[in-house]
């Protein structure tokens, strides 16, 4: 128990570590966009009508605390982040962590359900797969893990959203049906989402799938021809027994670790899916921030988030591996 | 004379004429092919492994003649990639395709048909395109056309085919007017440039970095694996966007290129320079790493000499791996909007003009370059995978 509970402290610790590393990339990106955030209310005060002067520019930096050393400012931006506060963003000049809100939350919501897809998919899949010495079955799903790879996944978003323009006549896009868009929270708004979410879940999965079926079928083929599993099967265990109990055991610890990275992914299609599908969430947030308003506050806060979510899931599976392997416990550095 | 014999051939200096037939037992072929195994080189037993895999082997074939068709775009594209090739007369015109007959005979030379273009009170004041079926454009190959430099360097004229009396447009122009098929051979040649440079940077930065890690362990190790893997916990593309989001816009389209793919490879490190590191660690602790340093050489000899040369083909392989990554990253970027912008041709900017309503719906000729797309997408991940499993020499044992 001890020794449990010492590997929880030092992995959240390293999480944590990580974390103030990617959060000081991530402020120094922030940093070195051309112009402040000064620059930026002012620059829309111009816009109205009241002239500004490079004193009143100097004024905002003060009083946004602008002109204080980097390494002060970053100390500020990440003990505050830690709290869930991202200060105000630039261009709209609203609280960020308003602003994102429910929205973070759904985007986080709607990439685990398609990792869920993904993965409730690939590993009977995959465990059949690598089992099975049926060349076809094989060679298909590779061609088709590779397709996942390689076939954009916008141009799936558009097939389908074509396909049902034209034979539905009814526009897939969105998050919420209009009457819902700006309702509060209540069980028919729930199930509207969830009417509308499965396209955006689907497309986010289909890589997903992809490259989940190639990591449970390399795993798994390299645990079955190990000597245990013929020992097993010598003993006279056999079938669906067999699979599951020896080969499956050995090869989930590698596949659970994977789940971060697969996150990772997942994350890395959300804003072009959000762009395409006009979903209104984190995604199409962000690319708003870079794409088109330049806001920096807003941008840097959805990045740490993403890259916060990613690495509690790392966090999270390194704990479930302990509780399933005792060896992982024991060795507290890889 | 003296030859060394060639081990794939019977050892003719034992014989006593050339008029002697040579029979060879068994047990010397397969001594013969024995003793080629074991003195070949490693390049040719990865090769060897490569070729029994078929769809590795395919895979090769249509990457070569991708990124041939990319260096050679130029001479195959009948018209100029930039506006200024545009055929102002056929704006989002279906492809042509070259036929051999038509209602008033047939001709052994492929020709298509003329279009006009007009607009009038007939047509409701919209310009309307329609084929003239009795005007013929015959298609000539190697015809002179648009000036270019082959290989940026040897000044042309001549491309392979060509409508010298009028235009051929085989997969159809844009609303520019815009040969398709010329942007779609220039825009896999940009795409392969931008994927080449990226992956260079970020093998150089891997190299460097992993190659400290892994060479020194110890403590040094641990703080750069735990950057590079708080580097890689960022989701890439989000970061990519940042990056690319700080670009001043007033780059010119040369600049914007080598911005990119300056971007692409200081993001792309991580994965590469983790495995070079584990290739070194698992190399460092060999006995000829230990006779070299007791023989007293320094570090960069040691790795130079006796490590780099160990894994070369590790690295080729591993370059190969993450280069679609590269490819589909700038693809994603230039979608966006952040990447490279219209009158550069790349894949990214094509598909991006591909997401309109409009496209889909009427234009469907401009999902051609997708294809092309995928094909080189895919030709870079079967042959990465073939040549990694050809790599492995543990792969045998298996097959």
């Amino acid at each position: 128990m001890l020794n449990f509970a010492r590997f929880v402290v030092t992995r959240a610790v390293l999480a944590m570590i990580t974390l103030i590393i990617v959060s000081l990339v991530v402020f120094s990106l922030m940093e070195l966009v051309p112009g402040d955030c000064a620059e930026r209310y002012l620059a829309f005060k111009n816009t109205q009508g009241s002239g500004i002067s490079a004193a009143d520019i100097e004024n905002e930096r003060i009083r946004l605390g602008l002109d204080r050393p980097f390494l002060e400012r970053w100390g500020k931006w990440i003990v505050n982040a830690f709290q869930g506060e991202f200060g105000d963003s630039c261009i709209l000049r609203v609280d960020i962590a308003q602003l994102l809100g429910d929205k973070f939350w759904i985007s986080l919501g709607l990439c685990l359900a398609s990792l869920l897809l993904a993965y409730s998919i690939a590993l009977p899949v995959g465990i059949i797969a690598a089992a099975s010495d049926n060349a076809v079955l094989n060679n298909s799903l590779r061609l088709f893990s590779y397709l996942g790879l390689a076939m954009p996944n916008f141009l799936l978003a558009l097939m389908i959203m074509l396909f049902s323009t034209v034979y539905f006549g009814d526009t897939l896009t969105g998050l919420f049906s209009a009457e819902y868009r700006d309702a509060p929270w209540s069980v028919d708004r729930v199930l509207d989402l969830l009417s509308n979410a499965w396209l955006p879940i689907f497309i986010l999965g289909w890589s997903a799938t992809a490259f989940a079926l190639q990591t449970v079928r390399a795993l798994m083929s390299d645990e079955i021809g190990k000597l245990y599993v013929t020992a097993a099967s010598a003993r006279g265990v056999h079938g669906r027994k067999l699979l599951w109990n020896y080969p499956a055991r050995h090869a989930l610890g590698p596949i659970v670790n994977s789940l971060g990275f697969d996150l990772n992914r997942i994350f890395n299609e959300l804003p072009i899916v959000a762009l395409i599908l006009t979903l209104t969430e984190a995604g199409s947030l962000l690319i708003e921030a870079l794409a088109r308003s330049n806001d920096q506050q807003l941008a840097g806060a959805i990045i740490f988030l993403l890259t916060a979510s990613i690495v509690t899931l790392n966090f999270l599976t390194d704990v479930l591996l302990a509780v399933l392997d005792p060896r992982v416990r024991k060795s507290i550095v890889r | 004379m003296t030859t060394t014999p060639d081990p794939m051939k019977p050892n003719m200096a034992q014989t006593t004429g050339p008029d002697v037939q040579v029979v060879e037992t068994d047990a010397a072929v397969e001594r013969r092919s024995k003793e080629a195994y074991f003195t070949a080189s490693q390049g040719q037993l990865i090769w060897a492994r490569f070729k029994k895999q078929r769809s590795a082997m395919i895979a090769a074939c249509v990457l070569v003649f991708l990124i041939l068709s990319g260096i050679f775009a130029p001479f195959i594209s009948p018209y100029n990639p930039t506006i200024a090739g545009k055929n102002d007369e056929y704006t989002n015109g279906a492809p042509q395709i070259p036929m051999f007959c038509d209602v008033n005979g047939c001709s052994l030379r492929p020709f298509v048909h003329a279009v006009e273009r007009e607009r009038s009170m007939a047509t409701n004041f919209r310009w309307v395109t329609t084929i003239n079926e009795d005007e013929r454009h015959y298609i000539y190959f190697f015809v002179e056309g648009w000036e270019y430099k082959l290989f940026g360097f040897i000044p042309m004229d001549t491309h392979l085919f060509g409508a010298p009396d009028g235009f051929v447009h085989v997969f159809g122009t844009d609303d520019a007017g815009k040969d398709i098929f010329s942007r779609t051979f220039h825009a896999i040649w940009t795409s392969l440039q931008v994927g080449t440079i990226g992956v260079l940077i970020a093998f150089v930065l891997a190299l460097v970095i992993g190659g400290i890690s892994g060479y020194y362990g110890g403590w040094i190790d641990s703080v750069l694996q735990m950057i590079t893997d708080a580097v890689r916990t960022v989701p890439a593309i989000p970061l990519f966007m940042a990056v690319a989001a700080f670009m001043p816009p007033e780059l010119s389209a040369e600049e914007r290129f080598f911005y990119i793919s300056l971007i692409l490879g200081l993001i792309g490190w991580p994965t590469l320079a983790r495995r070079v590191r584990t290739h070194l660690l698992t190399e460092r602790n060999q006995e000829y790493v230990l006779a070299a340093q007791l023989c007293g050489a320094s570090s960069g000899h040691v790795i130079r000499r006796h490590l780099l040369p160990s894994f070369t083909s590790y690295i080729i392989v591993d370059l190969v791996i993450s280069f679609p990554y590269m490819v589909l990253s700038e693809t994603a970027l230039s979608f966006i909007g952040l990447g490279l912008k219209d009158p550069v041709n790349s894949l990214g900017v094509m598909l991006q003009n591909v997401t309109s309503a409009d496209v889909l719906l009427n234009y469907q000729w401009y999902f051609i370059p997708v294809i092309f797309f995928i094909a080189l997408v895919m030709a870079f991940v079967f042959v990465g995978d073939g040549l990694r499993d050809a790599a492995d020499p543990y792969s045998d044992n298996n097959k």
